[in-house]
């Protein structure tokens, strides 16, 4: 189903974010995760080049390598999920 | 504030005891987890005074959570949800309550949209939080209700340990929820938690604690 494969790779990337903003007690979650998880959705094909999807995920990636708080990555993914809600 | 303490062998015996006490329903009244073991969970519950409309006895007095209030207000007024939002008191950290009618939507998901909500208001409030300062939103207390689920689910699993020897694997949970089980069993000698996988497929491990020093 379209747009399923990449609304999963974007719950993961936001449960990553989500981990590091809660402090579950053992986690060792490292920016360079969270950026591998986010270029995991840009690498999806469905995600169409210009879309809003892309510029949120982008965004997102450019927040974690700007050392960005959890919650303004978590938010700028929440966008790029309701987008691709919004796509299908 | 009107309060009780609740004994009983699980948090929902402990709770349903104090409510007994106090003439009161769940919606209405905050829980503390005083302690919580195998054999005995005991809780202090009290009324919510509704007639203070945020800032109530015992919330932090710094402003912050009032400014919180006013920003999620006015969120969900945009939003177009009709809902009242107040103050938790005596939390920390800030924790706002979201009540009102058909408010599912709001949770969303296994508590999705509620999630994006704390995101998007602790992003919002930024310069008015210290460094590593947030803020918890709930609605309708359904994060409070997971919190103490996942607690008595910890607990079970701890006892059915000991009896068997075994680890147990749980479902998949999410960081908050895992947080809350490993803290439920943090002070048990005999039972230990781990969480093993990868998000958001992450999931506690409740086995024996292992001896120091094998």
């Amino acid at each position: 189903m379209p747009g399923r494969a990449a609304a999963e790779r974007v719950r993961k990337a936001i449960a990553l974010v989500n981990a590091v903003a809660d402090g579950a007690g053992d986690e060792d979650i490292t920016p360079t995760e969270i950026a591998e998880a986010i270029r995991d959705c840009l690498e999806l094909r469905e995600i169409e080049q210009g879309s809003n999807v892309r510029k949120y995920l982008g965004e997102a990636l450019d927040a974690v390598s700007d050392g960005m708080p959890a919650d303004f990555v978590a938010m700028t993914l929440y966008a790029a999920l309701g987008a691709l809600g919004e796509s299908r | 504030m009107k309060s009780a303490e609740g004994r009983g062998r699980t948090l929902d015996e402990a709770v349903d005891a104090a409510l007994i006490e106090l003439g009161e329903s769940r919606r209405n009244v905050d829980v503390r987890v005083i302690s919580e073991g195998p054999e005995e969970t005991v809780v202090e519950v009290s009324v919510i005074d509704h007639t203070v409309p945020s800032l109530g006895v015992g919330a932090p007095t710094n402003g912050k959570a009032d400014v919180a209030r006013s920003l999620v207000e006015g969120l969900l007024k945009h939003m177009g949800v009709r809902a009242q939002v107040t103050v938790r008191t005596g939390t920390d950290p800030i924790t706002l309550d979201i009540s009102g009618r058909d408010l599912g939507a709001l949770i969303g998901w296994r508590g999705e949209t509620l999630r994006a909500l704390q995101s998007v208001t602790n992003v919002m409030l930024g310069r008015h939080l210290a460094e590593g300062e947030r803020v918890i939103v709930d609605v309708e207390r359904y994060r409070q209700r997971r919190e103490h689920t996942v607690r008595e689910i910890a607990l079970r699993a701890a006892r059915q340990v000991k009896m068997t020897g075994d680890a147990i694997t749980l479902d998949a949970m999410q960081a908050f929820e895992r947080r809350a089980i490993h803290l439920a069993l943090q002070d048990d000698p005999d039972v230990g938690s781990s969480s093993i996988g990868e998000e958001p497929d992450r999931r506690v491990v409740v086995g024996p604690r292992k001896p120091a020093g094998s």
